[in-house]
């Protein structure tokens, strides 16, 4: 299979100082972790220019991207206490933004393989109208809204620590796109609850499974099987994207979680037998601020799609969270019919 | 509205949130309300922190609060897990259903008109319910609210 990485975009006049966790060196260890799986020159690297305002208003709106382009010009700032913008900033977030298209762009063209688009800022976090967490454009979000334009149906999964409020609120009424999310709760930003299933159009293609802290890779797999995999598997995507956040991992600082990198493989292979054929996943980077961290599970994820022997460590079991599993599923299922009682109420009263 | 009238204010330690404390302390004094503090979370915030960092801010606040003439039997602190807007957007809508929302001037004017940086534009901007933004000033003239 080919391994096409659109990127990197390392987003160098995009930093938030030494202590700042979304930083350069990120992007270091990623590569570190791609040289790993020793592929070298079978990999793929296509060209990713910036994305253009018409793909990027696909999700946000215009004022918005004029506001943030102005903030940058300007010198930018701080947008919160997390999220931070300078003069490249807006040019680093199209980069990102672009490199996800490019990855949609490489998958039609080889109709084969899976894409990693190994890019900051990351962008689950940023909303129609709204930088925050880090995130000032909704990367994943882009991408997915470029494949629902030409009538594709995409499944976007967000196994990053954090709840993906933006990618959420953006598709939370359109049917062709399933939002599956596993994240600690309580944590920030404080989305995603279980009775979070979506709109009147989309009901039920919202799937949030909140965990608590200590979570293992047993919980979250069971978590998509359990609670996501129906649903899933009667949405049907023609295209699956991963909001690839590796702060689930044990050894993140704004994390709980306790997965290991083999957990991210398990979590891969999980996620490849959801896509429709070969040539149809992509992975975003999300979240990841351990170093070391971030450099092997980007090995062992890759690794196991890829099916190499990279000799990933020992998947985790036996944490906390199998009970709000159990609630995940009862809690989605009161929210699914009280949607669907209340339209069919209103198509009565008409 | 609520019929005790809550009151919530942002509340973070800086200077300029302590002038919104302390004003909103002394309004919800004034009408015989609830005032919740709402301490937003935000990523970085949980990170590297010590043991007793949560609590020495719950402190700090009732602490603020107390000073301006609040009653501690009707203030509560709270952390709630979102950036500074979001959290206080979220206390506006059920189950807290807020009255008044209170916040410091902070940022206001340090990007001219933009609405990035600035929670208190942002929730003029989004909130449903009244929102008061407390100017330091205001609070160096130490006059009562009402």
């Amino acid at each position: 299979m080919k391994l096409i990485v659109a990127g990197p975009t390392g987003a160098i006049g995009h930093d938030g100082g030494a202590y700042h966790p979304e930083r350069q060196a990120r992007i270091f260890s990623v590569m570190d972790g791609l040289r790993a799986l020793g592929l070298e020159d079978e990999v793929i690297y296509p060209a990713t220019p910036k994305a253009d305002l018409s793909d990027l208003t696909r999700v946000h709106s215009a004022a918005y991207l004029a506001e943030l382009e102005t903030f940058c010009t300007r010198g930018g700032g701080d947008i919160d206490p997390d999220t931070y913008a300078r003069p490249d900033s807006w040019n680093a977030a199209r980069r990102a933004a672009g490199a996800g298209l490019a990855a949609i762009r490489s998958l039609e063209e080889f109709d084969d393989g899976v894409a990693f688009v190994p890019v900051r800022p990351p962008g689950h976090h940023a909303e129609r109208d709204r930088a925050m967490g880090f995130c000032l454009l909704n990367n994943v979000a882009i991408a997915a809204a470029s494949l629902t334009a030409r009538g594709q149906r995409v499944l976007i999964l967000d196994w990053d620590v954090h709840h993906g409020n933006g990618t959420q609120s953006m598709f939370w009424d359109d049917p062709n796109v399933l939002y599956v999310s596993t994240h600690q709760s309580p944590l920030f930003p404080g989305t995603g609850r279980a009775h979070e299933v979506g709109g009147p159009h989309a009901p039920g293609l919202t799937v949030n499974v909140p965990l608590p802290a200590g979570a293992t890779g047993d919980v979250l797999r069971t978590a998509i099987d359990h609670v996501a995999r129906p649903t899933i598997e009667e949405f049907s995507p023609d295209w699956v994207l991963v909001s690839c956040g590796f702060d689930a991992h044990e050894a993140d600082p704004l994390g709980n979680f306790a997965l290991s990198g083999g957990d991210f493989a398990e979590l891969a292979r999980m996620v490849n037998e959801f896509t429709p054929r070969q040539g149809r996943l992509a992975l975003f980077l999300e979240g990841g601020y351990n170093q070391m961290a971030l450099q092997v599970s980007v090995t062992d994820t890759l690794g196991a799609l890829l099916g190499l022997h990279t000799h990933p460590s020992a998947p985790t079991y036996g944490g906390p969270g199998m009970k709000e599993v159990r609630e995940a599923v009862a809690g989605r299922h009161r929210a699914i019919e009280q949607i669907q009682t209340t339209t069919s109420s209103v198509k009565g009263d008409r | 509205m609520n019929a005790t009238p809550t009151i919530v204010v942002g509340y973070d330690g800086s200077a300029d949130s302590t002038a919104a404390l302390r004003w909103a302390t002394q309004l919800s004094s004034a009408i015989g309300g609830r005032l919740r503090i709402v301490h937003a979370v935000g990523l970085l915030e949980r990170a590297g922190l010590l043991a007793d960092h949560f609590a020495v801010h719950q402190e700090t606040a009732l602490g603020v609060a107390t000073e301006a003439g609040g009653d501690r039997e009707r203030i509560e602190w709270s952390m709630v897990d979102g950036d500074p807007c979001s959290a206080l957007l979220r206390m506006t809508v059920p189950p807290e259903s807020a009255d008044l929302v209170v916040v410091g001037s902070r940022g206001s004017d340090a990007h001219g008109a933009s609405l990035l940086g600035s929670t208190s534009l942002e929730l003029a901007e989004r909130s449903t319910i009244p929102v008061t933004i407390v100017p330091p000033a205001r609070e160096n003239e130490n006059r009562p609210p009402v």
